[in-house]
């Protein structure tokens, strides 16, 4: 009501003093600010905390800051650096391994997952015990993890050894064999993980109606034929949520080896980008670098993330 | 829509909701303002363009923000890396001993935990970026101090003055300068040619200690305990890859003109015969007489089991000794364990120092002077090498105020001419040259042992 009135009267007075005061009014009353202690703090802070930081982490990564004898000089920013990252063998084997265990952790955390939930939502017994074991794991620290990893997959008398052992299987060299390394630590990641991949697909499987089973019964599937044709097909959204996350962890793998080895150098085989950029940052102090190998980091992950928020937004989720 | 509803009050007031509001944005507005001002980008005026230019340095020493010799009441901060065991004693009783001693100046002593400095370097590296250093902290001298250049405080008012210049080992004299001012105080040194080994293995074996003088005749050693004993030969930990870099340049050494070669080594002038000699001579050890389960243990745990009997030997630096005189370890010098130099290195004594480095553009200049001046008494430093297991620079020291073995260390420390400075521990190659030499062992002598590769990154990283 009141608006229609200030819009006619604006419309109709003379002087333009009065015309920047209603605005003003208007600006003033509108749901734009009246709700800005909401969102204007929390935009602040994630504003100068993450998206500075990131922004100014891609303003160092174009000069050519190292040391810290001179302050990092702003006025010629060039590609220097990322083009001296293409071109480092260490760089592109580093990442090589980040995509690895991205995509190997992920997926074999998910088929795990996955394996679990429909063992569990066909009502086995003491079912909500046998998930929260399950999904306990997911509580112990990376450091916690990565002590008692070191300790199963010793060579002499850990357990890994044992048990294959057990079989007739020489031991192996979990740790020192940088053939297997990445793949010993990528079991390990997925044993923590795994836990969270089942409580997706089982809140999934929640919501699949019971008639799609007995449906397919009547048709006469068999267990395995129902599950590949009509369950898990129905499961997508799930699996989306549950991989993107699994990914974002499995960029987080650094905490793990910077555990496993109490430093910034893993073992030979299972160096990944994150630990290789801390390197460069903190141990050769070439700041610079250290930073374009963590806007290519970045890109990883928005690579990741991307497509998925694409994918929501269409769905009209977000 | 549902707002103009809600208050209550007429139109024209404000309410009490957008007054709070706005002034909780302002208050944020303003965080943000004030939050990025200490961390400057813009460089000090005096801070010079290369490292360290000596000539800038000494106008910088007598100014200070305090009239006199009067300490102000910020807190002297000094970081150390020394978070647990021996180390954590003998820090405790320094600083008690410092505290004792000058009871009206507020000091920080603070711990930054993690293994080989990395991450107390980390922090201090930060710091220093910010411009906001710590008045002093624990660092290796020699080449590790080069990267911080100008940032150093001149303390060679203090060595001249107390007359440490003459006191102090004098290759720990040199360490401890850049460009030609003296720049840190040791506290402690570590000696790195170690072979301790355990008596009864050895005797079992038949082994006579006396007749290893070589890295030859180490390896045939090791081939007769590994015959006549259950033991492991030599325990080594890989789960890094510092211990193996120090083992190929303990094996460098021992090998006929290893000191020369080393020295030259570590200037970029690299004998490639001499190098791939004793490359092949650590991978021969590594893949025939060592623990199996080398790729999983640190080296407390191996030394752990040379205590035991389970292995005959471990070269390490002589940390590995607080773990023999700790009273529950359950072995006696010389009748358990014994220690001999690194077969062929008996004329040396392959330095590695515990230094304090100071900052230059401190609060508490006067503080940071009495700090380090303490360091370099004789007190201070037998309080610290008793508890830590090290060895004190000073020279003049009473040696029977140490313990037997560090005692021994002790004279040979004041009396050898041969002094080797370490690379893995940071005093012979700067931070760069240092990571570049642990990568190349890292890729190339950690699982199949290739010497060719290792032996051209090694000499890459030195050329650098």
């Amino acid at each position: 009501m009141a608006r229609t009135q200030d819009a006619v009267a604006e419309s109709g007075s003379t002087a333009t003093g009065y015309g920047w005061q209603q605005r003003l009014r208007r600006f003033w009353k509108s749901d734009f600010l009246r709700s800005s202690p909401y969102w204007a703090i929390p935009l602040a802070i994630m504003g100068l905390a993450v998206y500075g930081g990131i922004i100014w982490n891609f303003l160092i990564s174009l000069t050519d800051y190292e040391g810290f004898l001179q302050p990092p000089d702003y006025s010629q920013l060039d590609f220097g650096m990322y083009v001296q990252a293409l071109g480092d063998p260490a760089v592109f084997s580093t990442g090589k391994n980040t995509f690895v265990l991205l995509l190997a952790f992920t997926t074999v955390s998910l088929v795990l997952g996955l394996f679990l939930a429909i063992l569990l939502d066909r009502d086995i017994r003491q079912k909500s015990k046998v998930q929260t074991i399950y999904l306990l794991p997911m509580a112990l620290s990376f450091v916690v993890t990565a002590q008692f990893w070191l300790w199963i997959y010793n060579f002499n008398n850990g357990i890994a050894n044992r048990v294959i052992g057990v079989f007739g299987l020489g031991p192996i060299s979990w740790l020192g064999d940088q053939t297997i390394v990445l793949w010993a630590i990528i079991f390990a990641l997925m044993w923590q993980f795994s836990g969270y991949a089942m409580v997706v697909y089982l809140a999934g499987l929640r919501a699949i109606p019971d008639e799609h089973y007995e449906a397919a019964k009547v048709d006469g599937a068999s267990t395995v034929k129902m599950y590949w044709r009509v369950i898990i097909p129905q499961l997508k959204g799930a699996t989306i949520s549950a991989a993107v996350v699994l990914m974002v962890f499995g960029m987080k793998a650094f905490d793990f080896l910077y555990s496993l080895v109490g430093g910034y150098r893993p073992p030979n085989g299972a160096d990944i980008l994150a630990t290789k950029m801390v390197r460069e940052a903190y141990a050769n102090l070439n700041w610079a670098y250290g930073a374009a190998i963590a806007i290519v980091l970045f890109a990883m992950a928005l690579g990741v993330i991307g497509p998925y928020l694409v994918y929501e937004y269409r769905r009209n989720n977000l | 829509m549902c707002m103009t509803a809600d208050n209550g009050t007429g139109s024209d007031s404000v309410s009490r909701r957008t007054v709070i509001g706005t002034a909780a944005g302002l208050a944020t507005v303003g965080l943000a303002g004030c939050g990025g001002g200490d961390t400057t980008t813009e460089a000090p005026a005096d801070t010079p363009d290369e490292n360290g230019g000596g000539s800038d340095e000494t106008t910088e020493t007598t100014e200070t923000t305090e009239t006199g010799p009067t300490p102000n009441d910020t807190a002297l901060e000094v970081l150390h890396a020394w978070t647990g065991g021996d180390g954590a004693a003998a820090i405790e009783e320094l600083t008690s001993m410092f505290k004792e001693e000058y009871p009206d100046l507020a000091t920080n002593f603070r711990p930054i935990g993690g293994t080989g400095n990395a991450t107390l370097d980390s922090v201090v590296a930060r710091r220093l970026a910010n411009r906001n250093p710590p008045a002093a902290w624990q660092a290796w001298p020699g080449q590790n101090i080069t990267q911080y250049g100008g940032l150093l405080a001149n303390i060679t008012d203090i060595w001249e003055e107390n007359g440490y210049v003459d006191s102090m080992n004098s290759m720990a004299a040199e360490q401890c300068q850049l460009n030609g001012e003296y720049r840190s105080m040791p506290i402690g040194s570590h000696r790195m040619n170690n072979l301790f080994y355990n008596v009864h293995v050895f005797e079992e074996a038949g082994v006579d200690p006396d007749s290893v003088d070589s890295p030859s005749a180490l390896l045939d050693a090791f081939e007769t305990i590994g015959e006549e004993t259950d033991a492991d030969p030599m325990t080594h930990a890989m789960s890094s890859t510092w211990p193996t870099l120090q083992l190929v340049f303990q094996n460098f050494l021992g090998l006929e003109g290893g000191y020369d070669a080393y020295m030259n080594f570590i200037e970029g002038d690299v004998d490639q015969e001499h190098l791939t000699e004793a490359l092949e001579i650590t991978a021969e050890m590594l893949q025939n007489h060592i623990n199996s389960d080398a790729s999983t243990i640190s080296f407390t745990e191996g030394n752990q089991q040379m205590m035991e009997g389970n292995a005959g030997s471990i070269q390490q630096g002589n940390w590995a000794y607080g773990m023999y005189r700790a009273e529950d370890s359950g072995v006696e010098y010389q009748t358990d364990w014994d220690w001999m130099a690194y077969p062929g290195t008996e004329d040396m004594y392959m330095l590695h120092i515990d230094a304090f480095t100071f900052a230059r553009d401190t609060e508490t200049p006067v503080k940071q002077k009495t700090w380090a001046e303490f360091v370099g008494t004789a007190d201070a430093q037998v309080a610290f090498g008793n508890l830590k297991g090290c060895i004190p620079l000073r020279t003049d020291i009473d040696t029977s105020r140490l313990t037997d073995f560090l005692a021994l260390n002790a004279e040979h420390l004041a009396n050898k001419e041969k002094f080797p400075p370490t690379i893995a521990h940071g005093l012979a190659l700067p931070p760069e040259q240092m990571d570049a030499a642990m990568t190349a062992i890292g890729n190339n002598f950690m699982g199949p042992y290739d010497v060719e590769a290792a032996a051209s990154a090694l000499t890459d990283a030195v050329s650098q």
